[in-house]
């Protein structure tokens, strides 16, 4: 196998518009792995994206939602009429049950479980049942999101018993430490966790003094200089405590993220406010570390979340795609609503195949803009492998959402046509087609699993499983 | 940018004075007051608010043509808003913090059939948004109040039965409290009373105060506004009576004008007579028979008749002196500005407040500083063992850096600052704690559920635990950082009880629970500060460490803003052994006997010494005042003089007693010293005397006893100056070296102040051993005689004893001691703003025989303790 370099001017080209600070050095960019001409490595990845695209919304093609995925299209595999019924768990709306559904076709356990292992940790396990080679991190989760209240709504690598495949890191910052930082961190070990823990903890103190040195502060000046001491020490203290000893050959840590994270991301699903610069420039952020960590072959599986299910975001800004301008985000104004009924997740609960549905309409689109963005950064000609293909092509990256309708009076409806779409994998899987499947997740998933070579299989052991053969190539 | 104790601060009436001096029945209830409206400008389109704050809120009437200005009143014959410019912040802010309110009018309605209801007072948005709004609805009175429980709109409502409201002259009072129980009084008598529950932080802060309309209009009240009054706190049955009594036309105003003028008279005058004529014209020096010090013989005059002719500034003395530069005959002459400020102060019946002058207190006039809290050591041990139930002493104790004495306290909070060592050690602490902690029983405590997600329990988990860790509730912003945890947990797999580990960790690294946060932002002005703070600045004075259950639950139940309640608290509170320890750290603090563990005197000249009876030492002194405070309950001026003292068999060999029979080695026996005349009282104490070094310095045993027995300051000796101690040798005492420096002229200015202050000691070495002869066999003398700052002659004594008993009953020394467990209390030097509420403390208590418990009960029911001087910026 060979990984490209990533040039620098590769890398700023695919930041965009967004300074990201990471001025990488060409001859620094090397693989971990050393690779052999004829070795393209087995990898898997799963992209979600919250709140999904109604069905009927899928049947326009590409002519709408779908849009930014055309470019794509000849090496990705739409499937439409995908159900997830089984998924459904009573007691909990289907926001939760989908996304604990995607990739596992299995209903949530508890609240911070799955019901059993993503399809990407089965390949993982089926092909690397000895570990992974040194230097690439098991498995990377990362995601952009403000809706944590249960981890399935976010978190879409899980063990076959259900637990997570591993921490999720919603900082670029935390996802640069995982991947480009000291080896203790990289091996996911117990003290690696405990670190991150702790620092998560600090992070908590941190926002916490930072409000008292703020524009809301309740102190005084003099007050608010002896907490600003304090805060200055703290990052002191960060500084000498949690000293990321890094890779010499990684690019310069990013920046602190400016975006709420932890607690007050999710303010008792209330909601933030937030603007599409925000949101676009941090899940930008973290799409380029990831996708770099692929091509630097740090990460071979994983998963990436942009938005969690029932996401509940405030969202403002004028969106433009291809030159064009095509919507005004402005979700509380044009609901009329502040807190939880101002989120764009009412969108979905007010679809109406009858009506245009302008404001999901534009909400589904963007978010298909953003998968796109980070698909493409796999696909350019940095990604080239000595197949000729492009990691895209030859990985199994499966994108998918929570529900195929975002009404909840009716579960059935909810869970069926739940987007679904999937790269070759390397000659592995048709693409270049918009098909409808008609068929359970938990078939589409099993059958991946079987070209990809996995023996296990989703679902009760007993179960009639049904392989779904025209989706393989 | 500190304008503390400025005009709007003694205008924001404290707790105290609606309480103590509102006596006359016909004087209405100041406390509290935000707004009032008499109606008195008799023309033009503006109400004033006569209030007399520095943020006074005047109200603009829409359409002058639709009122009529009739004596003391406004008649509103039809439709009109009568509006304030800007948003009614100070009021809502205030009611905010208090969750108590009080709503008074005098009207007359001109019929019994207008509706909406119709708006008489109202801070609120449109028709159907408001904080609260006082309304008349046909034939009842009708009040909607705002709350985190009930509708934008304020519904449920409180209503008066029907017929109460009548086109006459009618006193409507309504008010709330902070437990949620609302009133409504007419004419005197209550006639509703309901409960709206919650609190006022949903109130909008963009609202306006508007009378007879709604903000938007719509909701028009007609009939005559005589009295309009707002309140920051429920006034209480006794106080609706009072201003019921006094009637619509009280003019309050009158007396607050004298509010004003007394604290021009501490902000100003007295300031301005200890910097510039108390040198020459005070109670040591009084040069032409002229006395400004004291209040008396001031405006008695001199030798040159009288010098303050209250009213008349052109024709009093003084004014002519300063102005033609007479006076002062030193130094720079008086600015424009002072001048003007001598007239303007005269030409208003040169109020004066003190009986004297304090020179050393108004002389240094500098600003009160309101500085963020950090928990001490000791306080940081007691709250983690309070909130927590771990005793984390030893750690903190050994890892934690000191807290440096600053001001003569380590508890000084503007020298609470932090560092490296702090954070590292805070971090450290946490794990320790949690470590030691049963996670499940102590989370069991506040909730029965062991989720972790935040749609089911843990928001109200963490508000629940929260409230109590960081000692007041927790914002929605707060609950979602720390319930943040239990979602970052839960995604690596973690379990509930990992969660809440770790959410302790965060919390007690947090800084409510570091520092005492307190709302400190404001108009400038002193306001109440809320229940929770209240219950935070009763046990950290008190206890030194967090608030129990118990007065939590006071200040969820909105009990903590009254000065009853909270006396009856401190009664309790003082029966908890935590009193007892926090009153050693005082006295250990004052007369900083933490000193003695360093100490180390000449071992050639004191063989005597070691660790051991340092630390015995300290003991005596301790267990002296404990007596003193616990045991017998004696007024803390017996610190002085009390002929009884506590030793080990160790110190009491030292002091050469008799020793007791069966005395443990380590044990503090009591002593009876009755019989030995020479001791008695802290300043005989060892533990006191080594102050003055191996050579017992006269002049650091005396500036000890000037500065913190007396309260009396003198200047730093000149640059240059060789200060170097003269040794005693044969024929030369220590008593013999300070009366020639105090002959000498250079000297004794200041020489003169303090070391006569130490000759009473003279029989003491530098341990505290007492002897007839120095080690030079020089006889050792103990008379003298003290000039107490503030009088004009001296007073001898012929021994130790008779200085004490001199300053145990002097009233300076016994201020001093009110004086010093005040900034103690506080955690903050006091300044020449905080002498009229020391002296009322002092008073209160010293009317119960001025002991520690009544000090502190006359402490923690001041202005002092119940409010806080709010900043701009």
């Amino acid at each position: 196998m060979s990984v490209k370099t990533i040039n620098r001017r590769t890398m700023l080209k695919g930041v965009g518009s967004i300074s990201i600070g990471l001025p990488l050095l060409e001859e620094m960019i090397q693989p971990a792995v050393a690779a052999t001409k004829d070795d393209v490595p087995i990898r898997a990845f799963n992209i979600f994206f919250g709140l999904g695209i109604p069905s009927p919304l899928q049947a326009e093609g590409f002519d709408d939602v779908l849009e930014p995925l055309k470019p794509l299209g000849e090496k990705l595999l739409i499937m439409r009429n995908v159900n997830q019924i089984r998924c459904d768990e009573s007691g909990i709306n289907a926001h939760y049950d989908g996304a604990a559904g995607a990739f596992t076709a299995s209903a949530p356990d508890g609240e911070a479980r799955a019901g059993g292992a993503s399809i990407e940790q089965l390949v993982r396990q089926a092909h690397y049942p000895a570990g992974q080679p040194n230097g690439v991190v098991p498995t990377l989760v990362g995601g952009t999101f403000f809706r944590r209240s249960r981890v399935g709504r976010y978190i879409h690598s899980y063990n076959k018993d259900g637990t997570v495949a591993a921490t999720i890191q919603e900082k670029p910052r935390d996802l640069f430490a995982r991947v480009f930082g000291s080896v203790a961190l990289a091996s996911g070990s117990k003290d690696a966790r405990r670190r991150a823990l702790k620092q998560s903890v600090l992070d908590s103190v941190v926002d916490d003094f930072r409000f008292y040195t703020g524009a809301n502060s309740p102190l005084g000046a003099k007050s608010k200089s002896r907490i600003a001491d304090h805060l200055d020490r703290i990052r002191e203290y960060e500084q000498r405590a949690f000293a990321l000893d890094t890779d010499p050959n990684a690019p310069k840590r990013p920046r602190r993220s400016e975006i709420p994270h932890g607690g007050a991301s999710d303010p008792g699903g209330q909601g933030i406010d937030i603007t599409l610069e925000q949101l676009t420039t941090e899940w930008r952020l973290l799409a380029d570390l990831y996708a770099l960590s692929i091509q630097m072959d740090r990460v071979r599986f994983g998963s990436l979340t942009f938005l969690a299910a029932g996401e509940r975001i405030r969202l403002k800004g004028e969106y433009e795609y291809d030159g064009k301008h095509r919507w005004s985000f402005d979700d509380a104004r044009q609901q009329n609503a502040s807190g939880d009924q101002g989120c764009s997740h009412e969108w979905w609960h007010k679809f109406n195949e009858n009506k245009k549905n302008e404001a999901l309409r534009a909400h589904a689109h963007m978010k298909m803009r953003e998968v796109a963005y980070f698909l493409h950064q796999l696909n350019d000609k940095n990604s080239l492998e000595v197949n000729d293909r492009t990691i895209m092509e030859n990985s199994m990256i499966t994108i998918s959402t929570e529900s195929g309708d975002g009404r909840h009076n009716d579960v059935k409806r909810e869970l069926s046509g739940v987007f679904h779409a999937i790269t070759g994998a390397n000659g592995r899987f048709k693409t270049g087609q918009i098909m409808d499947v008609g068929a359970e997740g938990i078939d589409v998933y099993n059958t991946m699993l079987g070209a990809m070579g996995v023996k296990d299989q989703l679902g009760p052991d007993d179960r009639d499983n049904q392989t779904i053969d025209q989706i393989r190539a | 940018m500190h304008r503390f104790f400025t005009v709007a601060y003694l205008l924001t009436i404290f707790i105290s004075d609606l309480q103590h001096t509102d006596a006359q029945d016909t004087v209405r209830v100041r406390g509290g007051l935000q707004v009032l409206y008499t109606f008195e400008a008799g023309q033009g389109d503006t109400v004033f608010d006569r209030s007399a704050s520095d943020t006074t809120l005047n109200l603009k009437i829409t359409n002058k043509d639709a009122v009529k200005w009739i004596d003391g009143a406004l008649q509103v014959n039809s439709a009109t808003t009568i509006k304030s410019a800007a948003p009614a912040r100070k009021i809502i802010d205030l009611a905010k913090r208090t969750r108590g309110l009080t709503v008074e009018a005098w009207v007359n309605p001109a019929n019994d059939r207008q509706d909406g209801p119709a708006r008489m007072v109202t801070i609120s948005g449109n028709t159907s948004r408001r904080n609260f709004t006082l309304g008349q609805d046909a034939n009842y009175y009708d009040v909607r109040l705002r709350t985190t429980v009930t509708t934008t709109n304020g519904i449920p409502s409180t209503s008066t039965p029907s017929g109460t409201a009548t086109p006459r002259l009618t006193h409507v009072l309504f008010t709330r409290h902070a437990d949620g129980t609302t009133r409504i009084f007419i004419n005197g008598e209550q006639q509703a009373t309901a409960q709206i529950k919650g609190d006022f932080g949903n109130w909008d802060d963009s609202f306006t105060l508007s009378l007879a309309d709604e903000a938007s209009g719509g909701r028009p009240w007609l009939g005559t506004l005589h009295l309009v009054a707002i309140y920051s706190r429920p006034l209480s049955t006794k106080e609706v009576t009072q201003n019921y009594t006094a009637g619509p036309g009280a003019k309050t105003g009158e007396m607050l004008a004298q509010r004003r003028h007394e604290q021009f008279f501490e902000s100003k005058i007295a300031p301005l007579f200890a910097k510039n004529c108390l040198g020459c014209h005070g109670a040591a020096s009084h040069k032409g028979m002229l006395n400004l010090a004291r209040k008396t013989d001031a405006f008695k005059g001199g030798e040159s008749g009288k010098v303050i002719l209250a009213g008349k500034p052109n024709e009093s003395l003084l004014i002519g002196q300063v102005i033609s530069g007479d006076m002062p005959p030193q130094g720079p002459a008086l600015t424009e500005m002072e001048i003007h400020d001598l007239q303007h102060w005269i030409k208003n019946g040169a109020v004066w407040t003190v009986d004297v002058i304090d020179q050393a207190l108004y002389a240094n006039n500098r600003p009160i500083e309101i500085w963020l809290q950090r928990l001490t050591i000791s306080e940081y041990i007691g709250t983690v063992q309070q909130t927590i139930g771990v005793d984390i002493a030893e750690q903190a104790t050994t890892l934690l850096p000191p807290d440096i004495r600053a001001d003569g306290f380590s508890n000084t909070a503007y020298n609470l600052n932090i560092d490296l060592k702090h954070i590292e050690t805070y971090a450290h602490l946490a794990e320790q704690i949690v470590q030691q902690v049963d996670v499940a029983k102590f989370a069991a405590r506040f909730s029965k559920s062991r989720k972790l997600s935040t749609d089911d329990t843990m928001r109200d988990f963490v508000a629940d635990m929260g409230g109590w860790i960081l000692r007041g509730p927790l914002d929605e912003r707060e609950i979602s950082i720390y319930s943040g945890i239990a979602t970052t947990i839960a995604s690596t797999g973690g379990s509930y009880d990992e969660a809440v580990g770790l959410i302790i960790e965060a919390m007690i690294q947090s800084p409510r629970f570091i520092y005492r946060v307190e709302h400190q932002r404001g108009d400038g002005s002193a306001w109440p500060v809320n229940d929770y703070e209240m219950a935070s600045r009763m046990s950290y004075i008190l206890w030194g460490t967090s608030p129990d259950q118990q007065l939590m639950q006071a200040a969820k139940d909105g009990r903590l803003q009254d000065a009853t309640n909270v006396a009856a608290q401190v009664k309790r509170m003082l029966e908890n052994p935590l009193a007892k320890i926090q009153s050693a750290r005082f006295i250990t603090e004052w007369l900083d006997l933490d000193r003695l563990e360093n100490l180390q005197p000449n071992a050639k000249r004191f063989p005597a010494w070691n660790a051991s009876l340092a630390q015995d030492m300290q003991r005596e002194t301790v267990a002296f005042f404990q007596d003193i405070v616990w045991q017998q309950k004696r007024p803390l001026s017996d610190l002085l003089n009390a002929q009884f003292t506590y030793a080990t068999p160790q110190l009491a060999k030292f002091y050469g007693f008799a020793l007791q029979t069966n005395s443990a080695e380590n044990e503090l026996q009591r002593y009876d010293l009755s019989d030995v005349p020479e001791r008695g009282g802290f300043l005989t104490h060892a533990s006191t005397l080594t102050v003055g070094g191996d050579d017992a310095s006269m002049v650091t045993r005396g500036l000890f006893v000037l500065n913190d027995i007396l309260r009396g300051a003198v200047n730093d000796p000149p640059p240059g100056l060789d200060t170097t101690p003269v040794p005693a040798k044969k024929g030369l005492s220590q008593r013999s070296i300070a009366e020639k420096r105090i002959a000498n002229s250079a000297c004794t200015g200041c020489h003169s102040k303090f070391e006569p202050l130490a000759f009473g000691f003279e029989k003491f070495n530098g341990i505290g051993v007492f002897n007839n002869q120095d080690e030079h066999g020089n006889k050792l003398r103990a008379d003298g005689e003290i000039l107490f700052p503030g009088t004009a002659v001296a007073i001898k004594y012929k021994s130790a004893s008779e200085l004490m008993d001199l300053l145990a009953d002097n009233k300076r020394v016994q201020k001093t001691i009110t004086w010093k467990l005040i900034q103690f209390a506080l955690g903050r030097p006091l300044a020449a703003a905080d002498a009229r509420i020391i002296n009322q403390i002092h008073t209160a208590a010293g009317a119960h025989e001025g002991t520690y418990q009544n000090l502190m009960t006359a402490i923690l029911t001041s202005e002092l303790v119940m409010l806080t001087r709010t900043q701009t910026e």
